[in-house]
């Protein structure tokens, strides 16, 4: 059995739209971050290796199984989609075991692989909660927990760090390592080039349709350290988080929420503001969420990914 | 592997119940099937009532059945009333040619209409209580041209299009795919669960219905029925019904599958099915509600309303035995499962066109 997903010439429209065109990869194991703008095809991409969608023209193959048959693939490979609905008046536990009884794994098995999966994602005190009542974080934790449930050979996330805190992000990225560490591929999208510069083994840069660039990207880091990045943070004590933030020298600007409740900072290195912020939380600080704001990643994007777009 | 696929079966099956009867947008499916029970309810109290006001006019006007039918046509108010005394409600009404008396008499048990015109007995009409053969055909009428053409085939639609549509719509079917689980056995399994659901929903109503039906009727009168042709009718119509669920409910499943808005194609299969008198006889057989009507087990009387041009049109098919109506329905429904089955198999998400 092969150890790669391999997409051939693979395209997909809908209708006139197009989703993805003429991609051709063979993606080894590790940890690939697909990265592009919103519309640039990463979802699209994610959908196809996993069957949810279907190819124009193009073949795919995971790991040797083709997508057409969803039997084989979802006993190798595990998937968090961007979707942020659940089957109605489930737990975080029946969810995940549903899911895995489905899979045809006997109910002891299933109790105990649960528990351990929903252990894995740092959820075990809300396991028996009703999800609709799980905050943006919980819910994607409860996903990336159905997505590791059987322990798959091919892990593919689509956006997983969105919503989440610093700490469970560090957690959530330490995860993906520990699969990756163990031979396995781990798939992750994002529009944050930053977020995925720091995990990735590989790097897959979209733009509308297109892949642009593929495999390490050394420097990035450094563009991203001459261009500010925006960072929407929502917290408690909001206007004590800004005084402090303000201290750090790589912030070039912090403006409050309108409501209190948060705070927009510009940095010019989001790496040691990450870990700055780290700390904050530790020290009082009730943050909620921290998402890059869209708007400068794009345009850092289209600035990164300017030269190869226009050789196409 | 044929285990693993009736195990998820089974899987599917229970994880869909609970949606299925306990889903607000699946209330107005038990309305449907309560809103007969309720209609025979009422009939049964309104005859209790009738009886009861019938048996106190006997007692304040005593009259038996003998007498009442002596009376004939022709005869005189006085030699009416001389024979059976005071009615129990009298109007009288007078036109510049003629005057009109009508008179009411009740043995306890049967109502007598007697119509004078200028003091001549000229009209009786004898308005019986209801029996069970009379009821029986209200009951066939009722369940032919309501129950199985509106209250199933809707509930239907509501519980068979929301099996993927509703998913969808809620943006949660991805689960589903996934797993490890074959789309056909994920769309049989999904099937099988609107099937339990529609046929414990409605199987529950036919038979609160025949029970609502009954209430009028004394121990030994219902006795008597079941002892004769009762039971074999109660059955043919909870396996009719439980027909209807299997029919209707491929049909709508796949509508499901194949487009965006179920309500086009239900209201088109309303139509042809709606139509089904009109058509030829080779048409009649490529529909559900024709294998219905052959199950069942009492003919429900043409409809008197109907205009005699219509009636021109309809054209009649003999209806086919029970074991070919039952391999005719299972052989429609086989074929629209093995559409939606496809479809099924190359079903994709796309819930933003969705």
């Amino acid at each position: 059995m092969s150890d790669r997903i391999v997409l051939d010439n693979v395209s997909r429209f809908y209708g006139e739209v197009l989703g993805v065109n003429r991609v051709t990869l063979s993606v080894p194991p590790g940890i690939t971050s697909l990265v592009g703008p919103n519309g640039s095809g990463k979802t699209t991409l994610m959908n196809l290796i996993t069957g949810l969608v279907r190819p124009t023209r193009g073949e795919i193959q995971v790991l040797g199984i083709s997508p057409a048959d969803p039997e084989k693939l979802f006993r190798v490979c595990g998937y968090a989609t961007q979707f942020d609905s659940f089957p109605r008046g489930m737990t975080g536990f029946q969810f995940i075991s549903s899911y895995l009884r489905l899979s045809g794994m006997p109910y002891e098995d299933c109790q105990r692989t649960t528990a351990f999966a929903i252990g894995r994602v740092n959820l075990g005190d809300a396991a028996h909660r009703k999800i609709a009542g799980y905050s943006k974080g919980m819910r994607q934790r409860i996903k990336l927990a159905q997505a590791i449930a059987h322990d798959p050979r091919v892990l593919v996330l689509d956006e997983p760090l969105n919503g989440l805190d610093p700490l469970v992000r560090a957690e959530t990225i330490a995860l993906f390592r520990e699969f990756a560490a163990e031979g396995r591929h781990v798939i992750v999208s994002s529009h944050i080039l930053h977020e995925v510069d720091t995990i990735s083994d590989q790097v897959i840069l979209l733009s509308n349709g297109y892949v642009v660039a593929e495999g390490q990207i050394r420097g990035v880091r450094e563009e991203m350290s001459e261009h500010p990045m925006q960072v929407i943070i929502r917290c408690t004590r909001a206007n004590v988080l800004a005084s402090r933030v303000f201290e750090q020298d790589h912030v070039v600007e912090v403006r409050l929420h309108a409501d209190g409740g948060g705070l927009l900072v510009k940095t010019r290195d989001a790496d040691r503001f990450y870990r700055a912020l780290n700390h904050l939380a530790l020290d009082g600080v009730g943050i909620e969420s921290v998402a890059p704001a869209d708007d400068n990643v794009n345009s850092l994007y289209e600035y990164l990914i300017g030269g190869e777009e226009s050789t196409r | 592997m044929t285990q693993q696929w009736l195990s998820q079966i089974g899987l599917v099956i229970r994880l869909e119940m609970r949606k299925t009867f306990f889903s607000r947008r699946g209330i107005w499916v038990y309305l449907l099937a309560l809103a007969p029970v309720l209609i025979f309810l009422g009939h049964s109290f309104s005859e209790i009532s009738n009886r009861k006001v019938r048996q106190a006019m006997n007692a304040a006007h005593p009259v038996s059945t003998e007498t009442l039918r002596a009376i004939e046509r022709g005869a005189t108010i006085e030699e009416v009333m001389e024979k059976v005394g005071e009615p129990f409600a009298k109007v009288e009404f007078h036109r510049p040619r003629a005057s009109f008396d009508i008179y009411q008499y009740t043995d306890g048990d049967s109502v007598y209409v007697f119509a004078f015109q200028n003091n001549r007995l000229e009209n009786i009409d004898r308005r019986d209580r209801d029996t069970i053969p009379k009821d029986s055909l209200i009951f066939a009428g009722v369940f032919q041209f309501f129950f199985l053409r509106l209250a199933i085939f809707f509930g239907c639609v509501g519980v068979f299009t929301n099996l993927f549509r509703g998913e969808m719509l809620d943006k949660s079917l991805h689960f589903y795919l996934l797993t490890p689980i074959r789309r056909e056995v994920l769309a049989i399994g999904k099937y099988l669960a609107g099937l339990i659901a529609t046929v414990v929903i409605f199987c529950t109503s036919t038979f609160l219905q025949l029970a609502a039906l009954s209430v009028h009727f004394t121990g030994s009168e219902i006795s008597e029925y079941l002892a004769g042709p009762g039971w074999g009718h109660v059955a043919s119509y909870l396996g009719v019904t439980a027909a209807a669920c299997l029919g209707y409910g491929s049909i709508f499943l796949a509508a499901g599958l194949l487009f965006k808005n179920p309500i086009i194609p239900a209201a088109s299969v309303l139509v042809w099915e709606g139509m089904n008198i009109f058509l030829p006889a080779a048409l009649k057989k490529v529909s559900v509600i024709f294998y219905l009507q052959s199950l069942s087990p009492v003919v429900a009387p043409p409809d008197a309303s109907m205009p005699a041009l219509e009636k021109l049109l309809v054209t009649a098919a003999e209806p086919v035995s029970a074991p070919w109506a039952i391999l005719g329905l299972l052989a429609v429904t086989i074929v629209i499962l093995a559409v939606a089955a496809r479809k099924a198999r190359k079903l994709e998400i796309n819930y933003s066109t969705d």
